[in-house]
């Protein structure tokens, strides 16, 4: 019964147009939900216009793509549009007992997704669960498990190395690591009123020996080095990519919302994390040597709650403390702790991995809140100092060029418009920025998803995105699972796979230059500052 | 009899999927032979030194296998190592048994106790569904017999039949017979007895020619097809009607008749003579039979070595292949094969299982290289009848060398259950076929070769293979869905939790988004009500009747200046003289309800307001009135209307200029005005119109300012549908609304939109399955949020003159059934309360009071199939909707009739 459900109402076949669209691409048709003036264009035509869709795959070193930028058609496998990777469960591998959940239905997900003409998938595999029972006791079987099983249906895969855990599904640190936790919590964010955030480890310990007499970075190290030779015959064969976890849900920043709330509701600033003790110590040091030891005693005094607005307290409001220069002081000491610790774990990956031709990703957050405000609270509060007078993103950029890496940027199924008005908020034109920055600084860029179950216009927001002059790397869609293969939302993707690889006439024939869009995308973003009475 | 192969198998309910077998000890002698007789399938030497072991690999058949080792002296020879692999499966497949049906009509001597005799040979719950048929009655109806010849233990079935059980008898071979004596007194009045036999166990029953068994007790009946007995007149050679076989239209079973061995018709008055007929009868039985497979590796040749043993009857092929890995691809495996294998379909072999002597059971052995991982088998009996594993392909591993397999790895428990096992053999090819397809696209050399590509593929190859896409995701959806838990159902229980966990057991506190928990409310006009340009004074007369009928809240239409007369083109906010009466015709009325204890509803338009002035372009933009915003106040968004505001936080209403919420002093101006409504007039609440307009949080805010009694707000977007037909899941259209919910912080209640739109379908094309959604819980918002769900089934936009989207007509009661005594807050319409349904109404309203239905009720679901929803709410009332039968089951409760409609009817429990 289960199958009839689906079997009626997903995809039909258009035989005629199969004469003119490549293997595997599904097109929807007679399905009420898409209207069908598609314009279907001949073959011939896609080839005689000889790539103008072509997008650079295979990573040159940094330097030379940078000037490569435009134009490459370096061994670009497919030429008709980008890489397409599909996310696995979360919990793909069980934390109890390092098995394969649902193996029934990811074999059959896999095999699915091959036929649709997807390039692979992407693998979280997470600290808590390889490195569960002791340090340095690494149990990869499971992972081996599904990676044979991706290897075998022909899918490249894409492992992203976990180090932080989960709530949902519940995936925690190494138990080993929570019991260290326990006695010292000083290993954990912590923030002004004493919480701690328990997901993953303050940046502040990242070279103090708190796990049994190693420091994290250490730990982090042996962590990569077992997996490269565990995975080894995988490398580069069907292992194409590894995203490094950069702190809360792999992203570089602070866990400055303790639980971040769905896209569709308000956000409010979030909160500076800077109150574990070996932060604070930092702090203090640091002001010590800038002259002013009375900044070093904690964060800024008169900011807002988690969930309140920018104006709840003076330190976010237009002309307050942020544009002081205390404020400067703190930003920029805060932000740049950020950006070692990213440094720090982006070269101890290209050390490791950099002789297995497999590409190294960071992941940096998203925060779209209050974009629209001149001081962008939530941006700071999650390490970012980017504000109306200052671009935040050009130091993270460096680090990941000096390293050799690729950026990972979320949320490009958000629009402006599905936001809500009051914070503000603009993912597309942080996004725009955020990808300038590092594009000139020849950075490649990939995206991803935001939400696993859809928001609304998400889906034409993804192809926005991917279409024209974004010229991304790679695009990884978040995330196979129950809602992933429903009739609600199955046939949208396969639509979506199918526009990516069938770019429209229009697109093709009129190329927009890369620098006007990155003007205007300025231009817009000036106007959207909003002026607060002071 | 033949479902005695019964005795093998263990019930599957508490079969284990895997034995690990002790050692039989029994002997027994009638197998031996048949074991002697099956080593000639193993002769060709490579099997000699190995095919047989100590260990017996099956539990059933065991005893033959040591009978044979120790009567062929090739126990010394035996070389091979231990069983490493064992595994029983059970085998539920449909017999067709064949039994007789025995009626018999002895006339007495006397002509004054006759008796008609009715038996069965198969094991049932046999019951006789029979009744009679007048002699002065033309027609095909059946009556109820006369009291005298109703046996002990009948139940009457309604006024025309009666229900008689055969009882157990023993017949002389000692089989079980059941049978039933009805002894009767022939007179002219009855022409003849109808039955029909059921089959309790089964549901099923059982008739003569597809229509009811008729025993003529009068022979000038007109000869009918369904006549059992002899026939008058010429019809008769010695009454063979021999091997006639029909089809019956409405029952399961098939009934032939067989050689009836009736007697030769005698001509005698009226009266017919007595007579015996047999017809024989099949009946499907479930019989469990088991496969066994046991592993063993040769240690000579280094291959597998497995034995499959069944205890099906008749000839059983098995289809097999091996597969290298955990994905479980068909492959078949090279030669040698067991003899009679063919190959099928190039991924797979079948091989006739080799029957044993004794005639009850295979059996066959097959070996396998040690460069497998796994063996995959279904079983094909029959024609047409495949047997499998649950829907899935028998899976066997194979240890990998060295290491040794423990118990099953398969987990039973994610396995997707489907009835299907014709289709195993398509399965099975098709996922051989999938493979392949991923082999052609891995060797086609990606780059702009299409053009070969395109030659080369056929479109029924692309077609296959998007049906394929298809078919596997469909079966990952089947398996993900079943074990996660669906993401928005979490975030309701947490706010659900989060907003109502505040004391329970204390008369509940009364919030803006629920009231007192307990209201009903009225929408207290309809599209025409403007008409008579005094409305207000015309509902006033009904507030006494209302508040007797037990509603609580009134919803009056909106107040204000307006552009259409109905009142939703609000232009000045403060002229409360509208179409519907004046403003001291407003006051005069809402006091008049607050008398009668009636809460009254304001039904506020906050996203549009038509303008009054033109801005320097001729837009419509500036307002007037106490409220004189310009065209800051509009949303940027609309081209129409030029406005200078923020993008809206929501859709927009295209015929009016949309309202910037955004704006601090809008916000500060409409809660000042909801306050001076509140003050000014004494509305209680809000009904707050077109709420799909702004963000969620704006509504929270004016709610926290004029802190009312009670609000909803009016979410309606249209719910999902294919191809025309509604989706059975409508969670994502309950999730928007239940998110507008969330966003205005649970201080308004939102119109249950969804569980309208599933109402609908469910009455009007008769499927009630709908009402349950695949938790097990109400489909619509009321099944995730019931205490801000207000349930309604037409208003005046969906109904009245308008009609944008009515109710199935005529089963607006079922609908008020399901909402009256469901959780979430009732509204009910005003041209629904004063129609010909007052009286059903006012009975389903009292019913809910009196038992405490409230928002937060819980429901039960009893029944949600295609003709019949039925529910038990807060264990103390019943109802069920729809044609089908229910009757709440009889525990604690002593379940009364409350009320009875067409199509509905509700219980309470009256201990």
């Amino acid at each position: 019964m289960e199958l009839s459900v689906i079997g009626s109402s997903q995809v039909k076949l258009g035989r005629t147009d199969f004469a003119c669209r490549e293997f595997g691409y599904v097109i929807l048709k007679n399905n009420s939900r898409f209207s069908n003036g598609r314009v279907c264009f001949g073959q011939n035509l896609r080839l005689k216009k000889g790539g103008m869709g072509l997008k650079a795959i295979h990573v040159e070193p940094i330097r030379e793509m940078k000037k490569n930028l435009s134009g490459s058609r370096t061994r670009s496998k497919q030429v008709d549009g980008v890489r397409l990777f599909v996310g696995l469960p979360q919990d793909t591998v069980s934390h109890d007992c390092n098995s394969i959940n649902h193996s029934k239905a990811i074999a059959a997900g896999l095999k699915a997704l091959k036929l649709l003409g997807v390039e692979g998938v992407e693998l979280p595999i997470w600290w808590g669960i390889v490195e569960k029972e002791a340090m340095g006791k690494y149990d990869w079987s499971g992972y081996l498990a599904i990676a044979e099983m991706i290897q075998e249906v022909g899918l490249k895969l894409h492992v992203s190395l976990c180090f932080h855990g989960s709530k949902k599904p519940n995936i925690p640190l190494p138990k080993w690591v929570s019991e260290i936790g326990e006695s010292e919590s000083s290993i954990f964010f912590t923030d002004r009123s004493g919480q701690h955030y328990k997901e993953c480890l303050s940046l502040a310990v990242d070279n103090l020996p708190v796990l049994n007499g190693k420091t994290p970075v250490q730990v982090y190290q042996s962590f990569c080095e077992s997996f490269k030779s565990s995975f080894s015959p995988f490398m580069e064969s069907t292992i194409t990519g590894i995203s490094m976890g950069l702190g809360p849900d792999g992203e570089l920043r602070y866990p400055s919302h303790h639980e971040l709330p769905s896209n569709r509701k308000t956000q409010g600033v979030g909160e500076f994390q800077c109150y574990d003790q070996n932060m604070l110590s930092l702090l203090k040091q640091h002001a010590e040597s800038y002259g002013n030891p009375l900044w070093g005693l904690g964060g800024p005094h008169d900011v807002p709650t988690y969930d309140q607005s920018p104006y709840a307290s003076s330190f976010f409001k237009d002309g307050g403390s942020w544009e002081s220069s205390y404020g400067d002081f703190f930003l920029s000491w805060y932000s740049a702790q950020l950006i070692a610790h990213g440094d720090s774990l982006l070269s101890l990956a290209s050390s490791t991995f950099g002789d297995t031709g497999v590409s190294i990703y960071g992941k940096i957050p998203l925060m779209h809140a209050w974009y629209g405000t001149r001081s962008r609270p939530s941006e700071l509060t999650a390490g970012f100092y980017n504000t109306a007078n200052r671009d935040g993103y050009e130091q993270v950029a460096e680090i990941f060029a000096k390293n050799s890496c690729k950026i990972i940027l979320p949320g490009m199924d958000l629009s402006d418009a599905n936001q809500p008005n009051e914070t503000h908020s603009s993912p597309e034109l942080l996004l725009a920025q955020t990808m300038t920055t590092f594009r000139n600084q020849g950075v490649k860029v990939s995206g991803q998803n935001s939400s696993e179950f859809g928001v609304p216009g998400g889906f034409e927001q993804i192809k926005k995105n991917l279409s024209g002059d974004n010229v991304l790397d790679l695009f990884s869609y978040q995330r196979m699972g129950a809602y992933f293969f429903s009739p609600e939302h199955f046939p949208s993707f396969t639509e979506l796979v199918r526009s990516l690889n069938q770019p429209k006439l229009h697109l093709d024939d009129l190329p927009i230059e890369e620098e006007e869009g990155a003007e205007s995308a300025v231009m817009s973003q000036e106007s959207n500052v909003s002026m607060q009475a002071a | 009899m033949s479902i005695s192969t019964t005795v093998f198998s263990e019930p599957l309910f508490n079969f284990k999927r895997c034995h690990y077998h002790r050692l039989a000890t029994v002997s027994h002698s009638k197998l031996n032979q048949h074991t002697l007789s099956s080593s000639s399938l193993f002769s060709s030497h490579k099997y000699d030194s190995c095919s047989w072991i100590l260990k017996p690999p099956h539990k059933f058949f065991s005893p033959k296998f040591e009978t044979f080792a120790t009567d062929t002296d090739t126990l010394e020879s035996i070389q091979s190592s231990d069983v490493i692999f064992n595994q029983t499966h059970p085998i539920n497949r449909i017999e067709l048994v064949e039994g007789k049906i025995f009626v018999r009509l002895d006339q007495g001597n006397d002509l004054k106790n006759s008796e008609l005799i009715v038996g069965c040979n198969l094991p049932g719950k046999w019951i006789l569904h029979w009744g009679v048929s007048r002699a002065d009655d033309i027609g095909s109806e059946w009556d109820q017999p006369p009291r005298d010849m109703i046996p002990a233990g009948s139940i009457p079935i309604k006024d025309y039949a009666i229900e008689t059980p055969l009882k157990k008898s023993s017949s002389s071979e000692g089989d079980t017979f059941h049978e039933v004596r009805i002894g009767f007194k022939p007179s002219d009045e009855i022409s003849a007895i109808n039955f029909v036999l059921k089959d309790e166990e089964t549901g099923a029953w059982y008739q003569h020619k597809g229509r009811d068994f008729k025993v003529p007790l009068v022979n000038y009946l007109k000869e009918d097809a369904n006549l059992l007995g002899p026939k008058t007149g010429l019809s008769s050679s010695q009454g063979q009607i021999s091997n006639v076989i029909l089809k019956s239209e409405s029952t399961v079973d098939k009934v032939q008749e067989n050689s009836s061995e009736s007697e030769s018709p005698k001509k005698e008055n009226s009266q017919v003579e007595g007579f015996n007929v047999e017809l024989s009868l099949t009946k499907e039985v479930t019989v469990n039979n088991s496969i066994s497979v046991s592993v063993r590796k040769c240690s000579e040749t280094a291959k597998y070595l497995l034995d499959l043993e069944t205890d099906i009857p008749g000839d059983v092929f098995l289809h097999w292949g091996a597969s290298r890995d955990d994905l479980r691809i068909w492959e078949a495996p090279p030669a040698p094969h067991p003899p009679q294998t063919v190959s099928f379909k190039k991924t797979a072999l079948r091989t006739q299982l080799k029957s044993r002597g004794s005639g009850e059971g295979s059996s066959v052995q097959v070996s396998l290289g040690e460069e497998f991982s796994g063996f995959l088998f279904v079983l094909k009996i029959n024609q047409n009848t495949w047997l499998n594993n649950n829907g899935n392909d028998f899976y066997v591993p194979l240890p990998t060398p060295g290491s040794i397999i423990i118990g099953n790895i398969e987990d039973q428990s994610k396995v997707v259950k489907s009835e299907v096992t014709e289709e195993t053999s398509e399965e099975e090819s098709n996922s051989a076929f999938t493979n392949e397809i991923i082999n052609e696209i891995r060797s086609l050399v990606t780059g702009i070769s299409s053009v070969k590509r395109r030659k080369t593929k056929s479109k029924e190859a692309q077609e296959t293979i998007l049906q394929e896409i298809e078919r596997l995701a469909a079966e990952a959806y089947s398996i993900f869905r079943t074990s996660v838990p669906t993401f928005s159902e979490e975030v309701i229980v947490e706010s659900e939790v989060a907003l109502e966990s505040e004391s329970p057991e204390l008369p509940p506190k009364i919030c803006s988004g629920t009231g007192t928990g307990y209201e009903i409310v009225c929408q207290g006009f309809n599209w025409e009500s403007n008409k008579s340009g005094r409305w207000y004074m015309e509902l006033k007369e009904k507030a006494e009747e209302l508040s007797s009928l037990g509603f609580t809240v009134i919803w009056l239409p909106p107040p204000t200046d307006s552009v259409s007369p109905e009142g939703y083109m609000p232009r000045d906010l403060y002229n409360l003289n509208s179409r519907y009466g004046n403003i001291e015709e407003l006051k005069d009325v809402v006091k008049t309800f607050h008398k009668f204890g009636i809460k009254v509803l304001g039904d506020a338009v906050l996203n549009h307001r038509c303008a009054q002035h033109q801005n320097q372009n001729g837009i419509w933009n500036i307002f007037g009135g106490r409220l004189n915003w310009d065209d800051r106040a509009v949303v940027a968004d609309d081209p129409h209307f030029q406005g200078r505001g923020n993008k809206s936080s929501g859709d927009n209403f295209h015929a009016a200029p949309n309202i910037d919420h955004s704006q601090d002093f809008v916000r500060k101006d409409i809660k000042e005005w909801l306050c001076w409504l509140r003050d000014e007039i004494g509305y209680d609440g809000w009904r707050l119109d077109f709420v799909r307009g702004f963000w969620g949080g704006y509504v929270k805010d004016y709610m926290d300012a004029t802190k009312p009694y009670f609000s909803v707000g009016e979410y309606w977007d249209s719910l999902s549908y294919t191809y025309g037909e509604m989706d059975h899941n409508q969670d994502a259209h309950r999730q928007r609304i239940v998110d507008w919910i969330s966003a205005a912080g649970g201080s308004a209640g939102a119109f249950d939109v969804t569980t309208k739109g599933i109402l609908h379908s469910a009455l009007e094309r008769c499927e009630y399955w709908r009402l349950s959604d695949q938790q097990g819980k109400p489909p619509g918002v009321l099944g995730w949020w019931p205490s801000r769900a207000v349930t309604f089934i037409e208003n005046h936009d969906t109904g009245s003159t308008q009609g944008h989207w009515r109710f199935p007509r005529d089963k607006e009661m079922q609908g008020y059934a399901y909402t009256l005594t469901h959780p979430g807050t009732p509204s009910v319409f005003f041209d629904h309360i004063f129609s010909h349904y007052k009286k059903e109404i006012a009975a389903l309203l009292s019913i809910r009071k009196r038992n405490g239905i409230n928002c937060r009720s819980k429901v039960k679901i009893h029944k949600s199939e295609r003709d019949v929803y039925a529910a038990i709410i807060d264990e103390k009332v019943a109802m069920k909707i729809g044609p089908g039968h229910f009757e709440p089951p009889s525990g604690s409760q002593n379940w009364s009739t409350a009320w009875e409609g067409r199509d509905y009817k509700i219980w309470e429990d009256a201990s």
